[in-house]
Formats: C-alpha cells, sequence, structure tokens
C-alpha cells in the first residue's frame, strides 16, 4: 500500500465530503446564484424579465430605500455600543464574587432572550401603548405630564425600538463577556491590587484587553442581528412605523415582496445592500480590533 | 417487561386514533369548503349565515372559516401565491376592493373566472363593484359589500354635551373638530380614535370630493386640487387634538366598544362590531359622512373599503365552492336581509334592496331606519377607480401622518407623497 501524500485529496475523502457539498450546494450555493440572478429581473408579480442594472439605478432613486437604510444604520450606531457597553458592565458586576445572589441575577439577565421575538414585542406594544402601563406609570411618578406618544412619533418609536431590542439581547452578549471573564487568571488582579491599581485602572488594562476577541465576537453579531432586525419592528410598528421611522431595511423587503405589488427583482437588490453592509462592518470591525504587532 | 406491554398497547391505541383523524378527515374534505375572510364579527359571521343556508339545500355540506387580520390574510396570500405552490390556500378568499386589480394583474392565473360558469348574473350587482374585479372582459369575484361610509356617534354623550341628532346631520368637517372639543370639555370623552399608521379617514375625505390617488387612466394623481383639499383638511383634524391616537386595529376599536370615544367615521360594516357590544343599544346613532367646506361638489357620503369573495383556481372543492357563491350569494334575497340587519352586511346585490331589512329602523341605532339612510348615501358617492397601487399610495401618505399631526406643510407633503408613490409605481 502507497501511502498518500499529505494534501491529496483522494476518492474516498470525496465520498466522505460529497454528501455535506452537496446539501451546501443545494441550500446555500443555488439560493445565493438564484437571488443574485433575480436581482437582475424586473417586473410585476411572477412576470419577470431582465433589467440589468435597472433596480441598482432604482436604489439611487428610491427616497423610501435610502431611509430605511439610514433607519437601520441610526438603530445600529446608537443601540450596539449602548448594549455592549451594558452587557460588559452587568459581567463585570456579576463576575464579582462578593456579590450576593449571583446565580439569580444572572438566570434573571438572561431570561429575555428565552421568550420569543413576537411575543416580547407584542407585550412593549401594548405596555408602551398611548394610555398603557408605561405611560401610566411616568404620569403617576409626575416624570410626565403628558404621555410620551411612543407609538406614533418618529424619535420615540425609534427609541421604543432601541429599548426593545436592548431588553431583549443585552443578556445574551452578557453570558459571552461572563464566560470570558472566568478565563482571566485572578492572580493577575491580586498582583495587581498588590501593586496598588486602583479597581477603573485594573479594568482599563486587564479586564478590557482580555475581553477583546469577545468584544469583536459580540460587536459583529450584534451588527448583523440589527442589520437583519424584522421580528421587532414589524410587530411594533407593522408600517414602518410613524414617518417611517421604524422602517427598516428587512421590513422594507417584506413590503416590496408581500405589501405592495410584488417586486421581487427588487427586493432582491435590497437584500444584497444588506449582504455588502455586512461584508463592509465585519472587515472594518476586524482591522479595527486586530492584534497590533510590536515594533 | 409490564411497562413494555402497556406501553406497546397505547402506541397501537394510538395509530389506530390516528389512522381513525385521517379518515374523519378524508371524509370531511370532501365538501368542505375553506373560507379565508378577516372579521369575525363582520364578514366571517355572514359567510357562516350563508353556508348554513346552503347547507340546508345540500346536505352534508359543511364551511372552514379561517379569520385573520386583514393585513396578515393580504401578505399570506401574496407570499403563498408568489411560492407557486397551491397547497394550504382555500377554496374561497375575501379580497379588499382597493387590493383587487393588483392580485387579478400580478397573479394572472390564480383566480378563477366566475363570469365563465354563468351562473352568475352579474348585471344583478352595483355596476361599480363588477368593473373592479373584471380583467380582460372577465369577471373574477362574487361582489359583496359596500363601504359606504358615515358618522357613527354615541348620541348619549353627544346629548350630555347639548347636540341634538339635526346637529349632527350633513356636517363639515370643520364643524365635526368645534363638536369634537366642545364633547371632550363637557363630558371628557375624546370625540375620536385614529390610528397615526392608517391613513383610512383621509381616503374618506379624498373619495369625498371625487378625487383619488390616481387618474381613471391609472397614473398618479396627487397634484391636483382635490387632493390638496382634501389633505389640508385631513391635516386640519390631525392637528385638532380631538381624537386619541391609536395603533392597531383592536386599540382602535377597543376605543369605542369600551365606551372611550363618542363617535368614528368609517364604513357601514363596522356595524357589526358595534353591535357586539349589546348593552349599549340604543345609544348609537348615524348621521352622513361630514364633509370638506368649499369644495365644489364634496359630498355628504363616501366610501372606505368594501371586498369581494374570490375563488382560487387550484381549489379543491372548486365546483361546489362557485354553486355555493352563485346560489346563495349570487341571488337569496332573504339572505341578504338578514346579514343587514345582524352584521351591517350592506351587500350590492341591488334586487335585495327591495327587501323590508333595507326599510327597517333599527333599535340600536335609536330606532332610525339606518338602512334607508344608507341606501341614499350611497347613490351619492363619488365614483372613482381604485387602480393596482393603493397600498404604495396609502404607504406615501402614512409616511407623511405624522409630520402633518405636527403641524408640517401640505405643500411639502404633498411633494413628497407624489415622488413616493412615482418612485414605487414600477
Amino acid at each position: 500500500m502507497m501511502a498518500q501524500a499529505p494534501g491529496k485529496t483522494t476518492l474516498t475523502g470525496w465520498l466522505f465530503k460529497g454528501p455535506a457539498l452537496t446539501l451546501l450546494a443545494f441550500f446555500m450555493v443555488y439560493p445565493i446564484l438564484s437571488s443574485l440572478w433575480m436581482s437582475l429581473q424586473v417586473g410585476k408579480g411572477m412576470n419577470f424579465s431582465f433589467g440589468g442594472f435597472a433596480n441598482m439605478w432604482r436604489l439611487t432613486q428610491d427616497a423610501v430605500f435610502q431611509q430605511a437604510l439610514l433607519n437601520t444604520l441610526t438603530l445600529l450606531v446608537v443601540q450596539v455600543p449602548i448594549m455592549i457597553t451594558l452587557a460588559m458592565l452587568m459581567a463585570v458586576a456579576l463576575n464579582d464574587p462578593s456579590l450576593k445572589g449571583r446565580a439569580l441575577f444572572r438566570t434573571a439577565i438572561f431570561l429575555p432572550c428565552v421568550t420569543s421575538l413576537v411575543a416580547y414585542s407584542v407585550l412593549f406594544k401594548s405596555m408602551f401603548a398611548f394610555d398603557g402601563v408605561v405611560n401610566r406609570f411616568l404620569e403617576a411618578l409626575h416624570i410626565m405630564d403628558q404621555p410620551i406618544p411612543w407609538l406614533s412619533d418618529a424619535f420615540w418609536a425609534k427609541t421604543l425600538i432601541i429599548l426593545a431590542i436592548t431588553w431583549r439581547w443585552t443578556g445574551y452578549n452578557t453570558i459571552f463577556f461572563l464566560a470570558s471573564l472566568q478565563n482571566i487568571d485572578p492572580s493577575i488582579y491580586e498582583a495587581a491590587r498588590i501593586d496598588g491599581i486602583p479597581r477603573w485602572a485594573q479594568f482599563i488594562k486587564i479586564t478590557l484587553p482580555a475581553l477583546k476577541p469577545v468584544i469583536l465576537f459580540t460587536t459583529v453579531t450584534s451588527t448583523i442581528g440589527t442589520l437583519q432586525l424584522f421580528d421587532e419592528v414589524n410587530t411594533i410598528t407593522p408600517l414602518g412605523g410613524p414617518s417611517n421611522s421604524t422602517l427598516t431595511l428587512s421590513l422594507y423587503i417584506y413590503q416590496l415582496s408581500f405589501k405592495f405589488m410584488p417586486s421581487f427583482g427588487y427586493a432582491a437588490t435590497v437584500s444584497y445592500v444588506i449582504v455588502v453592509l455586512v461584508m463592509i462592518l465585519s472587515f472594518i470591525q476586524f482591522v479595527v480590533a486586530r492584534e497590533r504587532r510590536r515594533p | 417487561m409490564k411497562k413494555y406491554a402497556f406501553n406497546r398497547r397505547s402506541v397501537i391505541a394510538a395509530a389506530f386514533a390516528g389512522i381513525s383523524i385521517l379518515a374523519v378527515t378524508a371524509a370531511q374534505a370532501a365538501d368542505t369548503v375553506t373560507v379565508w375572510c378577516w372579521d369575525k364579527e363582520f364578514n366571517g359571521a355572514t359567510m357562516k349565515e350563508a353556508a348554513d343556508r346552503y347547507a340546508k339545500l345540500h346536505p352534508g355540506f359543511t364551511i372552514n372559516i379561517v379569520d385573520f387580520n386583514k393585513a396578515d390574510l393580504e401578505q399570506k396570500l401574496q407570499a403563498q401565491l408568489s411560492s407557486g405552490t397551491t397547497d394550504g390556500l382555500p377554496d374561497i378568499v375575501l379580497i379588499e376592493d382597493y387590493g383587487a386589480q393588483k392580485y387579478l394583474q400580478s397573479f394572472t392565473k390564480a383566480f378563477e373566472p366566475l363570469s365563465d360558469t354563468k351562473a352568475i348574473d352579474y348585471k344583478n350587482f352595483a355596476p361599480y363593484k363588477v368593473a373592479l374585479s373584471t380583467v380582460a372582459g372577465k369577471t373574477y369575484s362574487l361582489p359583496f359589500d359596500s363601504g359606504d361610509t358615515g358618522l357613527f356617534y354615541r348620541s348619549d354623550y353627544l346629548a350630555q354635551a347639548g347636540y341634538k341628532a339635526e346637529d349632527m346631520n350633513n356636517i363639515t368637517w370643520d364643524k365635526l373638530i368645534e363638536i369634537g372639543k366642545a364633547v371632550e370639555a363637557k363630558t371628557g370623552h375624546k370625540m375620536l380614535d385614529l390610528d397615526l399608521n392608517d391613513d383610512g379617514v383621509f381616503r374618506i375625505m379624498l373619495q369625498s370630493v371625487g378625487g383619488w390617488f390616481f387618474t381613471p387612466d391609472g397614473k398618479p394623481d396627487i397634484t391636483s386640487p382635490t387632493f390638496k383639499a382634501a389633505l389640508t383638511q385631513y391635516a386640519k383634524l390631525m392637528q385638532s387634538g380631538i381624537y386619541k391616537p391609536v395603533s392597531g386595529w383592536a386599540d382602535y376599536t377597543g376605543g369605542f366598544t369600551s365606551g372611550q370615544i363618542a363617535a368614528t367615521v368609517t364604513g357601514v360594516w363596522i356595524v357589526g362590531t358595534i353591535k357586539s357590544v349589546a348593552d349599549q343599544s340604543g345609544k348609537w346613532a348615524v348621521a352622513p359622512t361630514p364633509r370638506i367646506d368649499g369644495v365644489k361638489g364634496a359630498a355628504n357620503a363616501s366610501n372606505l373599503g368594501g371586498s369581494s369573495w374570490y375563488v382560487l383556481s387550484s381549489a379543491k372543492n372548486k365546483a361546489t365552492a362557485i354553486d355555493f357563491l352563485a346560489q346563495i350569494w349570487g341571488k337569496d334575497k332573504d339572505f341578504y336581509q338578514k346579514i343587514l340587519i345582524g352584521q351591517g352586511a350592506f351587500g350590492t346585490l341591488l334586487s335585495a334592496r327591495e327587501g323590508d331589512a333595507f326599510k327597517a329602523s333599527d333599535a340600536f341605532f335609536g330606532g332610525a331606519p339606518v338602512w334607508l339612510n344608507f341606501s341614499n348615501w350611497l347613490a351619492q358617492i363619488p365614483s372613482v377607480n381604485f387602480g393596482t397601487f393603493t397600498n404604495e399610495a396609502d404607504s406615501a401618505v402614512d409616511a407623511q401622518i405624522a409630520g402633518l399631526a405636527k403641524g408640517g406643510s401640505v405643500d411639502d407633503a404633498i411633494k413628497a407623497i407624489d415622488a413616493q408613490l412615482k418612485q414605487q409605481m414600477q
């Protein structure tokens, strides 16, 4: 028997890879190519014809698309940093061994992630209704004398969406930070304490650098999640909210396909915008977080 | 060992139960017609009444009424028609008139041309309803209700504020705003509840002056004087503060069924919802739709919604479904009397209008001849062509509502609506 040179693939090897590759080709590669082809088609409903770059030109003319893009990026820029910071602070607090009832708090913080997206959105919608629990509460405390128009004002609707997704996803990210914090050797902190380094400096010089890979991971996944935001906005503000203020790209794709005169080609083009955005943003985040070599 | 035996027996029992359930569903499927509609107090209830009547003539006929939220139904139907598979589609589906042409033109082979069967005489129906579902000479729907509008109000609240029935007759929107302020001052009830993401009231205003989003040949018609007059009036209403802002249909109907809100301006089909609260009987009244002051041809009448039944080409029980629609919905005048009183279903089968119910007075509305009034208003509704892109136009208007409510410029809103609509219409 001849030994195979490493790196060469045998027939047996291909047979092992075959089933997985076939499935991948059918369920990943084909749909991706097919949607790319579809993004070049124009026409109403199922009556397609080749339109070349017509859909891309349409993107540049479409104020609603531009608003959806701006909304999505606004949500991203405001919400992701708030959530990651909150998650990190909560993780550090929960990691403190002197904290009583840590298990209880950890469970409580993770609990929102177990609820279904639509279920919690429906709950938020009713809580933040014009005469809902939240407005009543704020009025009872004399914080506000007028009810806040959460669902009928452009600014407040966006705020509500940010509140909702922050509530839902912060605990999820906290778990990653917690896991990572537990991998930091306690003796490093002990040494720092003996050297007289204050707590805030310990956090910046020891904790943060150790958390860097997790910060990168949570930022990338949260960015992708926010770019694809659909369930919450579709449930809380079904038509894109007052003045289209909560219309996200995903919701717009849905409207183009299932609410308006169906325009599947254009909807596919908009979905490629999300793909390109995810690629660019993830690349930037990787570059920024890259380990710098010492000179 | 014993435990194992027990398990095996229960598995076999479960298997038999499963088979018998399958057999029952198979037997049922033979004469079961599935219908999708969107309001169990209204069109769902009328469909049930129609099915009971048909089942008396055809024993074994059963109906499966699936009740959704209207937006969900439309999106589910559109998603399924786009997918190309027909599994899970119903036999009959209810489609609102605004969207009819979109479906018929986008999914050309999905619906059954009912005019081919000759079982339905379309001359008996209101011509505008037939035209709405006709494409290339073929008519696809069994016309159902009209969206004839009125001003529904709580006569008890209005009386407390010092307004009698004649004070509400043929008023303008400006007068309604004035009354609304007085009602809130004296009774603490807001006059209306409005959804800032739904321009229904705007569509009522627009059609009452004979305007629409489109010209008769389907071009955008946003820059017309009638459109501006309607939007100006709408902005005035949105800035008036006489309404409670609501979000979504349940929130909207909850406003007046709970007794919190004094009035609503909407289609006659709301009667089913209003009457669902039996202890409010005698406390309601209906007046003509407010008109827009100072516009030539402005009517105290308009239309909101209205819908028709369509049979899908893929229906498993197509023949039964068509016969059912033709026999009951196509000619049973007595049926139309029943659903008029019960649900406020203002059918468009013209010969049914001669029936007694259309002349009767209604105790729920203080003994007034409400149906005769609606018949009279129906004749005054300016006729418009809904076109194919009503959803897009709605969306363009919805995007401006919040801005207008805050005092934004009407001219800027018109420019924005025009630009968005033109962009979306391709």
